[in-house]
């Protein structure tokens, strides 16, 4: 998605500084913005975040986050690009009718249950007696395996956006359905994909913060530990939020900076 | 997409501005007709929910964590938040404006479940149990938390017994309810956790903390996920139901109302 351009003052841009005025009269009227507040905030603040290294339980809370969207992801691509090839390939006429079906079982059932839900199964049911296994790697098998049913539309969507005529050139100079597949259509077709591998890597970032539930002290759940220490309840989710905004907003520059990168150099 | 924002943001700001004084509480048995609020799973929820009876529908709101029902209580979504009684007093020593209605809800008996029909363990822990009240370890464990400041106490000085022969003792707890369970940095603290310790200590197993969220707790047992489940989990015959239980660890202890101190008179 392209970022839209600011194109002038609209009526609900004065509409929003109305508001925006508003709020900080009221904020102001409240007393936030007195010595005593930013005392108090500066209290709170050290409570949570400097006491103890309370800031450690985020960094260690962060490392697991990153660590089960990496291993997410990796999974998620392999298995999206085996479904993507197994559902093109049967379209394109090979006779795979079974692992077709297979594929597309998956996706759809992968992709109509909520990850939450696919995740305390994964927990409570599939791996109800694996109790020396780290459950961050029954949490990586459950969003990765969730994520690759997403990526494999996204590859099937790449490349079924690869002109036909391709595959009809390569074919017509005598190369098989897989070697025209490997070295003339996904070549293309990752180029287009890539950018979008990163968004998925970027909504798996988010969706990690529900492996509290199992157990998992990921970013989210080192904020809600911080609040069950300092009984605090804005603060530590506030940061929990910015750290993630950060995250996100450094990985979206990275996904346009790299959709320039592969576009270079492009016909058009 | 701005203008609607910017919509919504003035309404709220006029709702805000609009919010209504209401009478104050007096007793608990006015409850029964106003907003409450619990955390999940626990029996709070329950009181609450046979306090309300048909309305709890629309009255009751269960929170994932305490910290949760306690910011809706300081925030005005709800009118008191029904607790135990200890966690309660620990909220009302570190957040300002809140109190406890004098008289208790009900009281109530803690105890470790178990997955039914796990007899064996459920013996050997009554026999550590029995043997730790009878020696005084388990008054010295509560005598250590009774004063509500624990920051002296170091997670890594609890002995968890690690490399015990007998193999690992799975424990599922919900660390966010002091002076039971709490974690602090990457270890945990607590009533709970040392009386598990010692408990560990006894049956010759190492002790593993599983930390989870309170609702979780009872699938986590009875799927044998964890060997047993001790966050101050209140014996009712519901659960008896559905897990075996431990003799008592704690008796008469109170689920009381937190509400807000300017919302209450005496």
């Amino acid at each position: 998605m392209k970022s839209k351009r600011y194109e002038g003052a609209g009526r609900g841009d004065v509409l929003l500084w109305i508001a925006g005025l508003a709020l900080l009269y009221l904020l102001w009227d409240s007393g936030f913005f007195t010595a005593a507040a930013w005392q108090d905030f500066n209290r709170r603040f050290y409570q949570n975040f400097i006491k103890d290294s309370r800031y450690m339980m985020l960094v260690d809370g962060l490392k697991s986050t990153i660590f089960m969207t990496s291993g997410a992801t990796v999974i998620g691509v392999i298995v999206g690009l085996i479904l993507s090839v197994i559902r093109v390939a049967h379209k394109g006429g090979v006779h795979i009718p079974v692992l077709n079906k297979l594929a597309e079982t998956y996706i759809t059932v992968l992709r109509g249950t909520p990850a939450m839900v696919q995740l305390l199964i994964w927990n409570f049911t599939i791996f109800a007696s694996a109790r020396d296994l780290n459950t961050q790697y029954i949490a990586i098998l459950a969003f990765g395996l969730n994520s690759g049913a997403y990526v494999a539309e996204i590859f099937r969507g790449g490349i079924e956006s690869i002109d036909a005529g391709q595959m009809e050139a390569a074919r017509s100079l005598g190369l098989t359905y897989g070697s025209s597949m490997r070295h003339v259509i996904l070549p293309q077709a990752l180029r287009n994909v890539v950018p979008m591998l990163f968004n998925e890597f970027i909504a798996l970032l988010k969706e990690t913060s529900i492996a509290g539930y199992i157990g998992i002290d990921d970013l989210t759940r080192a904020g809600q530990n911080i609040q069950a220490l300092t009984l605090e309840h804005s603060q530590p989710l506030v940061m929990v939020a910015i750290i993630y905004l950060v995250i996100v907003l450094l990985l979206t520059k990275l996904v346009s900076k790299l959709e320039q990168w592969l576009s270079r150099g492009r016909r058009g | 997409m701005k203008k609607f924002f910017a919509f919504m943001l003035i309404l709220a700001l006029s709702a805000g501005i609009c919010f209504a004084d209401e009478a104050k509480l007096k007793s608990t048995s006015q409850l029964k007709t106003e907003k409450l609020a619990a955390q999940r799973g626990t029996v709070g929820q329950f009181i609450a929910e046979d306090l309300l009876g048909d309305k709890k529908g629309t009255l009751l709101t269960t929170y994932e964590k305490y910290v949760d029902a306690i910011a809706a209580l300081r925030q005005g979504k709800v009118r008191a938040v029904i607790m135990d009684e200890m966690p309660a007093k620990r909220f009302l020593n570190e957040v300002d404006g809140l109190t406890i209605m004098s008289e208790p809800m009900s009281e109530e008996n803690y105890a470790i479940g178990f997955r039914k029909g796990n007899t064996e363990l459920v013996n050997a822990v009554n026999k550590a149990l029995s043997e730790m009240k009878a020696d005084g370890t388990m008054d010295a464990i509560f005598a250590k938390y009774l004063n509500g400041d624990y920051s002296s106490i170091k997670p890594e000085d609890i002995d968890f017994n690690k490399g015990a022969k007998g193999g690992k003792l799975f424990v599922g707890t919900e660390a966010g309810f002091a002076p039971y369970e709490l974690k602090v940095g990457t270890g945990y603290i607590g009533i709970d956790v040392e009386m598990c310790a010692a408990i560990a200590k006894k049956l010759d197993r190492e002790l593993v903390i599983e930390n989870m969220n309170f609702d979780a707790l009872p699938m986590a047992v009875s799927t044998n996920k964890v060997d047993m489940i001790c966050a101050g989990i209140t014996v009712t015959d519901e659960r008896k139901e559905n897990m075996d239980f431990s003799d008592n660890y704690v008796v008469g202890a109170k689920q009381v109302a937190v509400v807000r101190a300017d919302d209450y008179e005496k």
